[in-house]
């Protein structure tokens, strides 16, 4: 039982250190992928060290810690050189030394918290900020931590617009044997996975356990994806079949029963959007996020207005194509039945009905109505969604978010800006890409049943054009 | 006392269908129970009802399902004996002879034969339709009205809540399969009417049809049907001489004399008719009902597997559970307002540019090489009668004697992109209690890149830093340009 809690306490560890208000937060922050860590402009946010452990199924692969800044940095330096002078070897026992005497000593506090898991067999990540110059203040922190004796390095923070890298460089090169760039809130996932793979590099012993984590962390991304694509795909489904059924009272719909029909249908389908949006925030683990975005409002600039049509959708030009080579391969279809005899005329009038069809659907919203009798009671129903541009801008507007999501740093604690209108203006969905999702649109206005094998094509192209978002 | 789900029924369909729809666990707890089950990891179905068994006292009880099935079977049943009455009636209806019409064979066939084979055919359809054609197929079966009755039952809103939860396919296979027991039950009724009839009343069957069909095709056509078991029960086949002796035209006024005469041949055709009823519409509809009964079962577990939120549960099962957080919650830090009591506006006492006041006893640099204070003086045209650099690599007895020999107006340089740590705070504390010193006044300092400015939020930290230590001696210059 002893052997095996060593075992589980003989894990990589590194301590994140430094300068107060540095960025250290930040980048535990994001390499923990945690957006709960309080980041402040104040010095000293950072009261106690906390420790952050990727853990697998309960197993701990490796712990970061995030630590308070130095404060007494001189006076701790001062109290071990005054100490009887050792051997390099024993000056460890010095450090320890020192912790054990000021552990109740106030004065102390934030050295002791960030020292004592230096002291546990942590490593050194030591942070600056080489946005602003170097100062030889910084030489009492990088003594104390030399003296420590655990493999080290240094990261340079840009958190300001100007760059001091080089003299940070010239400075760390004496103190630390690597010295990498990481900007937290820039940073993207093969930052990353590039930065632990540095790490990997500080002590033998820990090379194994890091490589094992990055793999893990790769598994995670693509889990994510997935789980991000199906939520997507979920939501296009259940908002593209939703069908709203309302009892009326006559035999003929009034106007206000019509107009509170349609509401109901559209605050569902955008009670669909703000689930969807939570569930992918949740898979990304950014619970805390704050967003500015174009909410779907019922009038004006939203999901059912022509503006965000033109933003998020096709153009008309572009639904007449995308139905007419819809409607040409389902000719095609035919045409094959045939064995090519009938002169392709399938695909010919089948382009033409699918480019007439979207002409005519490019402004229709969705479908009201009145069905037969149930028991002597008529209903009228609202949808599915007859508008062709709809899925495009549904669609769009799911991967916009996820993408912005996705990429989000989890040190960034500002607002999310989801009203870049900029960014949609070159189009996510190619033609290949539309003829694909048309398919299942067609089917889905109908509102028929979608087999799962199209799902499954539906879901590649979304993963297709999600991807090539991430990466962007 | 706990119910145990061993295997899936529609009562664990309902029960899991509730239970996902409220409760889900987290990855964290699903990863942790599915290791326990490590050998049931690839058995999707043992899996889920051991985590339904599990989780059983959270099913909520929005729609108890023994109480709904249990109404659904009184249902069942009442419709059952409606049917197999139904189905007693329209035989002794068909079967009714008043000595002097004969029962005519065909009609009899019509329900006993071509009724099920057709309805089965239906059935047959609709298991392989979709969509609008299934509803359509539907809305052909008396059942389906019948069921309309179940909405002014007292479990009508529970009937309501479940039905938009399950999965239409299932829907389907439930009403296929009972449809099957039904005309089942409606078949027996017919069977046990001809057997009643029988025994009871001495009947004479013929046959009649306005169509040019001969005694010998219409024979064939009972021998083709009566393939099934015609040789293992060859003496219910009617001869071809029975056949032409039943013929029976509409123009006799009465029995003509040929079936009088042959009176006690005539009602042997009952062994054919219940040979016909028994397998039409007994056996086959059974062999039908028990393949429906088996196909429900497999779309049941069929559906089990696709109910919303299934496919998240194993993937989480299957998934090593990855945790990035802190076990310990980060308390948060109180922040004080910002006031501006020990912010002091920065004019300089000079009558013209050219002429600088030497106004500072002492200059002191926190963090500063000596070179650079002699720079930023220039810049700012500021004079000190000492200047002097602390911090950085000077030792604490340096600081301190800077500190003990400093007196008046003291202008403290600070890096504005520092904050203040506890070591200058120490620094300051020493400078306060020296009598000597008449005030301290801190001046934030950019980068020289910069020109020295420096930033709001910078002049903030440092304002709230020398406001905690509340002294009246020390203040903030806000010299921004």
């Amino acid at each position: 039982m002893q052997k095996s809690k060593s075992i589980e306490r003989n894990y990589p560890k590194f301590a994140v250190v430094g300068h107060p208000n540095k960025g250290k937060s930040s980048i535990v922050s994001s390499l923990a992928l945690d957006d709960s860590i309080q980041i402040g402009d104040t010095p000293g946010t950072t009261q106690v060290k906390r420790g952050f452990p990727l853990k697998v199924d309960g197993k701990i692969i490796y712990e970061l810690f995030d630590t308070p800044g130095f404060q007494r940095a001189r006076r701790v330096l001062s109290w071990l050189n005054k100490q009887e002078p050792v051997s390099a070897d024993k000056r460890t026992d010095v450090v320890r030394a020192f912790i054990f005497e000021h552990k109740d000593d106030e004065r102390f506090r934030d050295e002791i918290e960030l020292l004592e898991p230096i002291m546990d067999g942590a490593g050194i990540i030591y942070v600056v900020d080489a946005s602003k110059p170097y100062g030889s203040e910084y030489e009492v922190e990088m003594e104390i931590l030399r003296w420590c004796g655990q493999p080290s390095m240094a990261i340079l923070n840009l958190i300001g617009d100007d760059d001091y890298r080089e003299q940070w460089k010239s400075a760390l090169g004496h103190y630390f044997r690597m010295v990498r760039t990481f900007n937290p809130i820039t940073t993207t996932f093969s930052d990353h996975i590039s930065l632990l793979d540095s790490i990997s590099q500080l002590k033998e012993e820990w090379t194994q356990p890091i490589k094992v984590a990055i793999t893990v962390l790769e598994d995670l991304q693509e889990q994510k994806v997935e789980q991000t694509i199906n939520t997507i795909t979920l939501n296009m489904k259940k908002s593209l079949s939703f069908v709203h059924t309302q009892s009326i009272k006559g035999q003929k719909a009034t106007t206000k029963e019509e107009e509170s029909s349609k509401e109901k249908y559209q605050e569902k389908i955008i009670k669909y959007e703000q689930r969807q949006r939570k569930t992918i925030e949740s898979i990304w683990n950014h619970k805390s996020i704050e967003k500015i975005e174009d909410h779907l409002v019922l009038d004006g600039v939203g999901l059912f207005s022509n503006e965000s049509a033109s933003i998020f959708g096709l153009s008309e030009k572009e639904l007449i194509l995308t139905g007419a080579s819809a409607g040409a391969m389902g000719g095609l279809g035919i045409d094959l039945l045939f064995g090519g005899s009938s002169f392709f005329l399938g695909s010919i009038i089948g382009g033409a009905v699918g480019g007439i069809g979207a002409k005519f659907g490019f402004n229709n919203l969705y479908e009201v109505k009145l069905l037969g009798k149930k028991l002597g009671k008529r209903e009228l129903t609202v949808g599915p969604m007859q508008n062709l541009n709809f899925p495009y801008i549904l669609l769009g507007r799911a991967l916009y978010h996820s993408s912005m999501v996705a990429k989000r740093s989890h040190a960034l604690r500002g607002s999310l800006k989801l009203d870049d209108e900029k960014f949609y203006t070159e189009q996510l969905i190619d033609s290949d890409m539309r003829k694909e999702l048309e398919k299942i649109h067609v089917i889905l206005r109908k509102g028929d049943e979608v087999k799962d094998e199209l799902w499954e094509e539906y879901k590649k192209v979304i993963r297709k054009s999600f991807k090539k978002l991430l990466e962007s | 006392m706990q119910f145990k789900y061993h295997k899936i029924t529609f009562k664990s369909y309902l029960d899991f269908l509730q239970l996902i729809q409220n409760y889900v666990g987290t990855h964290e707890e699903n990863r942790i129970f599915a290791l326990k089950q490590e050998h049931l990891l690839n058995k999707p179905k043992e899996i889920l009802l051991l985590w339904l068994n599990t989780h059983a006292f959270r099913v909520p009880k929005i729609v108890n399902s023994e109480k709904f099935l249990t109404h659904i079977g009184v249902a069942t049943n009442f419709l059952g004996l409606f049917a197999l009455i139904i189905g007693f009636i329209t035989g002794m209806g068909l079967l009714s002879y008043n000595g002097q019409e004969p029962i005519n064979i065909i009609y009899y066939l019509f329900f006993a034969m071509m009724l099920p084979v057709g309805s089965m055919i239906l059935s047959l359809f609709s298991s392989l339709s979709k969509g609008r054609v299934l509803g359509f197929l539907t809305l052909l079966s008396p059942l389906y009205w019948i069921e309309k009755i179940f909405t002014f039952f007292s479990f009508k809103h529970q009937f309501d809540l479940l039905k938009d939860s399950i999965s239409a396919n299932l829907q389907k296979w439930i009403f296929i399969n009972r449809l099957q027991l039904l005309s089942l039950l409606f078949s027996i009724g017919l069977f046990i009417a001809l057997v009643f009839i029988v025994v009871s009343q001495d009947i004479a069957f013929s046959w009649s049809t306005t169509l040019d069909v001969s005694s010998q095709s219409f024979h064939d056509f009972l021998v083709t049907l009566a393939l099934p078991w015609r040789d293992i029960f060859p003496s219910t086949i009617p001869s071809l001489e029975l056949v032409e002796m039943s013929q029976h035209y509409r123009l006799g006024e009465k029995l003509n004399s040929s079936m009088v005469e042959h009176a006690d041949k005539l009602g042997s055709w009952w062994k054919y008719l219940a040979m016909a009823t028994l397998f039409y519409a007994i056996i086959l509809r059974s062999l039908f009902y028990i393949f429906t009964t088996k196909r429900l079962q497999q779309v049941l577990e069929q559906e089990f597997l696709n109910i919303h939120g299934v496919n998240k549960l194993l993937r989480e099962f299957k998934t090593p559970f990855v945790s990035t957080k802190a076990p310990k919650v980060e308390k948060h830090l109180e922040i004080k307002d910002e006031k501006k009591t020990h912010v002091k506006e920065f004019k300089k006492s000079v009558e013209s540019k050219e002429k600088v006041v030497d106004d500072y006893y002492n200059i002191i640099g926190w963090n500063f090489l000596y070179d650079e204070m002699l720079l930023v003086n220039d810049s700012k045209q500021i004079r000190g009668a000492f200047v002097h650099v602390v911090g950085g690599s000077h030792t604490f007895e340096e600081d301190e004697a800077v500190a003990q020999e400093a007196e008046g107006r003291v202008l403290l340089y600070v890096k504005s992109w520092e904050p203040p740590t506890m070591d200058f705070v120490d620094f300051l504390e020493e400078l306060i209690e020296n009598k000597k010193v008449e005030e301290i006044e801190v001046f934030l300092l950019g980068t020289l890149e910069d020109g020295y400015r420096y930033s709001e939020k910078e002049f903030a930290i440092w304002n709230r830093k020398i406001e905690g230590l509340e002294s009246r001696k020390v203040w903030v210059i806000d010299a921004k340009e």
